[in-house]
């Protein structure tokens, strides 16, 4: 019995050690709470706003795109509304009938809807821009789980007026190509936010609310082309690139004096509202990445993406380099074989015979290339430098459109006279039209370089002024005097030269033709050019034609000039510009 | 009583609250993990009121007999056992399953305040007599800790604070607990993932498997001094893996803030002390060892699920006591306190004047 109560009896040592063991249990739970502390008190905010991240989904809310308008005000791309249709997996309650009506009101296939309808997630979009009233239809029906977002659309009204100037947008209502990319910062706006509580699944609670942060609509655009006059130009274009069977024809009308351009047209053009289609028949069997080529090749701006050989149209700057260096004047007379010999190589004329003896200005006339070698020739290779540089050729005119090409020039070091003499009359090397479009109308300004350019205005949508668009302050690249002889050169040569074919009673035309081959010379394909302006004496406009690889007669003064003329005989009432009396005396000089 | 009665009642709602997103995605019930729950709680209840007026000295001969049966429910889980959730722990009993562990803690605490009350007191017994006692327990502990390493841990710091309690000296302890340390650097160095789960610990939002204990962490900091509400934590929606188990305090925490979770904790800290009182008044060596034992398995489990939960110490897998989701646990815990209650009896009745004080 002794031994069997001090078997179960209970020291104090045994008290002590349950004491022992609560307090050390104690301490370590006093010390939890204060970890605890720590990290709801202290850490909290740290820890919460990670929490808040978490449970946050965001919604973008699109901003509405700022629209496109004319020098007229006329709206040339804007907004149409349309919808969104989706599914919400969770709410459908009758997805037979969800299924039915979609595949009707939306003309897809039954098994498209259906795949979508009874895919388990959180939302699954069924199609995107849907026409409103179809939208609008669908949400009568009130089927649980079916979701009508409204949105908004890029719209042009004129389809494939001007189209690679505009340029699209892609489905996120961001510019892709054209004005719509150069601007995108000023018409996108900002997008807006729906900020709802959601959990792990995604799926938003109900009550939590949501905050809503407003989009900022994009701004307007204001452009210094004309509807009208881009009408007019673009189906001129089409005419003659019908005609003669061309590849394509580009045509540039713009201020020489300020750089606005009015029209600029590139057909084929494209249409704006279903920019991803090719035309019909070239998109068959074709790969993906060439089917993106494709696209991209319909996409390109002739005017400003693509180089070419100017040709003729760039004894202009010869002429205005010799002037300006005083290399040449109006009267020096020059004589023509038919040909002129540059070191080992033997330049021909165009006209085979020789144009004999003539004074600077018939040579211009004439369009006589061994008149143009004997400049380059005067001037020489660092004069012909200098003035490309000066002329502002070297480097790209700055225009409001993305991807402008860069001039292919001889690289000084390389450059002999045989290269100084083709040069000299627009052969061996490559700029863009709209620079040379932007370097004649600066020599015949008076001598300022210009930027040409789209943008005139940034307004809101209700018209207040946001922004007068800027460009730089022209330089002076040739003087008063020498503009003033290119004006009267150029004159002559519409007047009785070999621009005659654009000559319009009543209305001084000055201008200059081209007619270039392209490279391979031995393809015999051809580029036809002209560049026009009036009145010669303080040009108002100035036009350029290119049209690339025409069929039959290729010469630019008998294809491209008569098609400048009618647009000027078209155009020039429109903009004011009024026929003079006095024509008889003019053009008999 | 009234203690572990808050306790339950508090466990139900915030189970029911944190378990009715889980219960309604997965099961299309938000109530059923709280039915169940319930049924167990009502179960452990009635076998709470009857064992506490038991005489608590049937157990002790039982005790044997109890520590058999929890090694071969244990061996028999690891052969026919259901799994869920990856671990093999479940034994199913017709719509009933059942977790031997659970059992098994009980049954330890009851083996060993036998053993050692049985033991002939030597006066100045030697480590070996402790190490002896703790071999007894390896075949559990080793028998649990294959598919419950959490488990293992608790019934091993069980047995430990019942040796240390029934022994006069304190140095061997020491010793004892150096060998423990010695032991766990090699058990860490022995698999690598254990290595990982302590780089987890030090910096959970660099890796992927610290998604637990980070989403727990983001569910404590929300909570704040007073939290969001009653029913209003988000973390709960899914965010938090297995909210109504092992992370039931994180959401208790973003629910309640610090206030709440401060009281919780205190709540649990009176209750360990509640058993202090009564193991130190037992009328014997057995009743206090098993109270001992009891104090010393809520104590762990709370520290341990706490500690788990704000990311003091690294990831395991233990609940907390009352409030996380477990049939059996809640079964065997009332059961527990049933016995503490029992114990308390018995010296109320041997000293009527601290009556009074028995909960």
């Amino acid at each position: 019995m002794e031994k069997e109560h001090d078997r179960g009896r209970i020291h104090t040592f045994h008290r002590k050690k349950i004491v022992l063991i609560f307090a050390l249990c104690g301490g370590v739970l006093l010390f939890l709470i204060g970890r605890l502390g720590k990290l709801m008190l202290y850490d909290s905010e740290y820890y919460s706003q990670k929490a808040q991240q978490l449970h946050e989904r965001e919604r973008d809310i699109k901003a509405a795109r700022g629209r496109i308008l004319d020098a007229n005000g006329t709206v040339l791309a804007d907004n149409k509304a349309v919808c969104t249709i989706s599914v919400i997996h969770s709410q459908i309650k009758e997805p037979e009938k969800v299924i039915e009506v979609l595949s009707a009101e939306l003309g897809m296939d039954e098994e498209k809807v259906r795949k979508r309808v009874e895919k388990v997630s959180s939302i699954e979009r069924i199609q995107t821009n849907v026409e409103k009233e179809v939208g609008d239809r669908i949400r009568e029906y009130n089927l649980a789980g079916v979701k009508v977002d409204e949105d908004f659309r890029r719209y042009y009204p004129f389809g494939e007026l001007a189209s690679k100037v505009l340029g699209f947008t892609g489905s996120d209502n961001q510019g892709i190509v054209g004005l719509e990319v150069k601007y995108d910062d000023v018409l996108a706006g900002d997008a807006g936010q729906i900020l709802t509580m959601t959990d792990a699944r995604g799926v938003e609670l109900a009550d939590t609310g949501e905050s809503r942060l407003e989009p900022v609509e994009g701004y307007d655009l204001y452009i210094s082309l004309d509807r009208n006059i881009q009408e007019y130009v673009q189906q001129a274009a089409y005419r003659v690139m019908e005609q003669k069977q061309a590849d394509s024809v580009s045509i540039l009308l713009m201020r020489p004096d300020n750089g606005e351009i009015l029209a600029m047209a590139n057909v084929p053009e494209f249409d704006l509202n279903d920019p991803f289609t090719l035309p019909e028949g070239t998109d068959d069997g074709l790969t993906d990445a060439e089917k993106q080529d494709a696209l991209n090749q319909m996409w390109r701006n002739g005017c400003l993406n693509d180089t070419y050989e100017p040709g003729s149209t760039f004894k202009i700057i010869t002429a205005a380099a010799g002037l300006e260096e005083g290399v040449v004047s109006l009267t020096d007379t020059f004589s023509c074989p038919g040909y002129k010999i540059v070191e080992d190589r033997r330049i021909r004329c165009h006209k085979t015979a020789g144009h004999g003896a003539e004074t600077f200005v018939q040579g211009a006339m004439n369009s006589c290339n061994p008149v143009f070698i004997e400049v380059g020739l005067r001037l020489g290779i660092d004069n012909i430098y200098k003035y490309f540089n000066q002329f502002g050729l070297m480097t790209k005119t700055g225009i409001d459109l993305p991807g402008e090409a860069a001039t292919i020039m001889h690289k000084k070091e390389n450059m002999g006279l045989v290269e100084l003499a083709t040069v000299s009359f627009g052969q061996s090397f490559q700029i863009t039209p709209v620079q040379l479009a932007a370097t004649v109308s600066s020599i015949i300004n008076g001598g300022l370089r210009v930027t040409p350019h789209f943008g005139v205005e940034v307004r809101t949508k209700d018209g207040t002024l946001v922004e007068v668009c800027q460009y730089p302050e022209g330089e002076r690249i040739v003087s008063e005097e020498t503009s003033e002889k290119m004006r009267y050169i150029l004159e002559q040569v519409v007047d009785g030269g070999s621009g005659k074919n654009a000559y319009i009673e009543g209305y001084h035309i000055g201008g200059k033709t081209a007619t270039s081959e392209t490279l391979p010379r031995s393809a015999h394909k051809y580029i036809s050019s002209f560049i026009g302006f009036t009145p010669a004496s303080a040009p108002q406009v100035l036009g350029l034609c290119v049209i690339r690889n025409p069929q039959g007669t290729y010469y630019g003064g008998t294809i491209a000039a008569p098609v400048m003329k009618d647009i000027f005989e078209n155009i020039l009432p429109y903009l004011g510009i009024e026929k003079e009396e006095t024509t008889e005396t003019e053009s008999e000089s | 009583m009234i203690l572990v009665m808050v306790l339950v009642a508090f466990g139900l709602i915030t189970l029911y609250s944190t378990s009715a997103w889980n219960g309604q995605v997965k099961f299309k019930d938000p109530a059923y993990y709280f039915k169940k729950q319930f049924f167990a709680t009502l179960l452990g209840l009635a076998a709470m009121l009857f064992i506490s007026r038991m005489d608590y000295h049937i157990f002790e001969k039982y005790a044997v007999w109890a520590y058999v049966l929890s090694l071969i429910l244990s061996g028999l889980v690891l052969l026919v056992g259901d799994s869920y959730n990856g671990s093999k722990r479940w034994l199913s009993l017709g719509p009933l399953s059942f977790q031997p562990a659970e059992f098994a803690k009980l049954a330890v605490i009851l083996f060993l305040s036998k053993v050692i009350s049985s033991q002939k007191q030597k006066r100045k017994g030697g480590i070996l007599s402790l190490v002896r006692v703790m071999l007894l327990i390896l075949p559990i502990v080793g028998l649990v800790g294959t598919n419950n390493l959490s488990t293992a841990i608790i019934i091993l710091g069980i047995g430990v604070i019942l040796v240390f309690v029934s022994h006069p000296r304190y140095l061997p302890f020491l010793g004892l607990g150096g060998i423990g340390v010695a032991f766990i650097a090699v058990f860490l160095g022995m698999e690598s993932y254990r290595l990982e789960r302590l780089a987890i610990w030090r910096d959970p939002e660099s890796y992927e498997k610290g998604f637990q204990t980070i989403q727990g962490l983001y569910a404590i900091g929300s909570g704040g001094l007073f939290g969001k509400g009653l029913g209003e934590s988000i973390q709960k929606l899914g965010f938090v893996p297995e909210a109504q188990n092992d992370m039931i305090f994180s959401i208790i925490c973003e629910e309640l803030g610090l206030a709440g979770a401060a009281a919780l904790i205190l709540i649990f800290l009176v209750l360990i002390w509640r058993f202090m009182v009564i193991s130190t008044h037992a009328p014997d060596l057995f009743g206090a060892l098993a109270a001992a034992g009891i104090m010393g398995h809520i104590a762990i489990q709370v520290i341990l699920n706490v500690a788990v939960v704000t990311n003091t110490i690294p990831n395991t897998g233990i609940t907390l006591p009352f409030i996380s989701y477990g049939g059996t646990s809640v079964l065997f815990l009332l059961s527990e306190m049933g016995l503490a209650m029992s114990i308390a009896r018995k010296s109320s009745l041997g000293t009527p004047d601290r009556s009074g004080k028995i909960g």
